[in-house]
């Protein structure tokens, strides 16, 4: 994947601020630049397409409902609306409108078609193969609990049922797993 | 990890249900430094996402959107003076002097005089009745505001989260009779519910409010009601 320019990044983030004042023009704008990406990460974890679509235009108009909520001091704008769809995505599949365990977390590629979109590639890649090199240094049970709590929205409760194990353990794997990512994701920063 | 640290992360991650997730919702309403720890694993887990690939939705979904918001009540009105009203009630949550009453009330003020504008002090000829219900066990509170004006309620609440399993479905206790049901509440959002003649009129100054738990959907007919997780009564402001 490109790299991401920081005009782009800029110009989504203006956008993000024009609709938190009200702009729907501003709306279309951040549609047309991140709505392949965000639907990929709704089709992932809901596994069909039409419940990510619901998904998805549920994100958008939640969006210009809440756009205030996005601190753009805090976050780059690609990254909070990527973790704005995964959020109600999961939501989705908690109130069970939704067959669980819709995609199987190591098959994760959901027919991707890459459309190339100008605007639409707004991935930081250095970032992103840090998180891959600190995902790897967990061992096999953390890494994978993590994964599938992340992709699948499991809570602990279904993660310790579904590996058949106390949930203290799983627990404990989590909370282990998490200390390693941060440590090794700020060692690396 | 400190103890916040590890909370953070089992929030931004999804783990957390039931009562620890109502904690954790109220604690980023109420904390900033635990809103701080939350936001940053959040940065931490998003380039998780980067390797989804992109899909194109069909072409039909930007129309759908734009009808969805076009059809709410008063077009965009409502959204900027409820954005304007949230930069508010935050602004007195940093400064520490907002009561939840307050808060309800102003919210009150807001729906009253939407798309009106140049008439700022269109005020209502009927005073909105408010309850703040708590939420047992939690810091979370249940804002309802009745605008007898309009016959429409507004139910807040933001800090509530779904759990999945349980809907809580809102009763109004009227003087004689049996409870009349105000709806399902909606987790994490602030809705407006119109209330048929019947209702409306059996809503007056102290009128009694329960909360039950009931199964998603709302309580089944021919079932008793759930057990009662709160009360609350309508006052005057």
């Amino acid at each position: 994947m490109e790299r991401a320019t920081p005009e782009a990044r800029k110009r989504l983030q203006e956008a993000m601020v024009q609709l938190a004042s009200g702009d729907q023009s501003a709306l279309e704008y951040i549609y047309r630049a991140t709505s392949t990406k965000l639907f990929g990460i709704c089709y992932r974890i809901l596994g069909d397409r039409k419940e990510a679509e619901d998904a998805l235009q549920d994100v958008y108009v939640n969006l210009w409902q809440r756009a205030d909520r996005y601190d753009p001091t805090r976050a780059s704008p690609i990254s909070w609306l990527a973790t704005f769809a995964r959020n109600r995505a999961v939501d989705r599949l908690r109130t069970g409108k939704v067959r669980q365990n819709a995609v199987p977390v190591e098959e994760a590629a959901p027919m991707p078609d890459n459309a190339p979109m100008a605007d639409d590639v707004m991935i930081d890649s250095e970032r992103t193969a840090r998180v891959h090199t600190c995902i790897e240094t967990l061992e096999e049970n953390q890494r994978s609990a993590i994964k599938t709590a992340f992709f699948e929205g499991q809570t602990y409760a279904q993660l310790a049922e579904a590996q058949n194990v106390p949930l203290g353990t799983m627990k404990s794997w989590i909370r282990r797993g998490m200390a390693k990512l941060k440590t090794c994701l700020e060692a690396s920063e | 990890m400190t103890d916040l640290d590890q909370l953070a992360a089992e929030y931004a991650l999804g783990l957390l249900e039931g009562e620890d997730l109502l904690m954790a919702r109220s604690r980023i309403a109420r904390e900033p430094a635990f809103a701080d720890a939350v936001a940053q694993w959040d940065a931490r887990l998003a380039p998780m996402l980067d390797d989804i690939g992109t899909i194109k939705p069909g072409p039909q979904l930007w129309a759908r959107i734009q009808a969805e918001i076009d059809a709410k009540p008063d077009g965009g009105a409502e959204v900027i003076e409820m954005a304007a009203l949230r930069q508010k009630l935050r602004n007195w949550q940093v400064a520490g002097t907002a009561s939840a009453m307050a808060a309800v009330a102003a919210l009150a003020m807001f729906v009253l005089t939407p798309n009106q504008p140049g008439t700022p002090t269109n005020l209502p000829t009927a005073a909105p009745l408010v309850a703040s219900i708590p939420i047992a066990d939690t810091p979370l509170r249940l804002g309802v505001t009745y605008l007898p004006d309009r016959s429409e309620m507004l139910v807040s609440a933001s800090g509530l989260s779904a759990d999945g399993v349980h809907d809580h479905e809102l009763w109004l206790v009227p003087a004689e009779g049996d409870l009349l049901s105000l709806g399902v509440v909606a987790p994490g959002e602030e809705r407006r519910v119109e209330l048929s003649p019947d209702i409306a009129r059996n809503i007056a100054n102290g009128s009694q409010l329960l909360l039950t738990r009931e199964p998603l959907g709302g309580k089944p007919d021919g079932i008793d009601a759930g057990p009662v997780v709160a009360s609350g009564s309508f006052s005057t402001t």
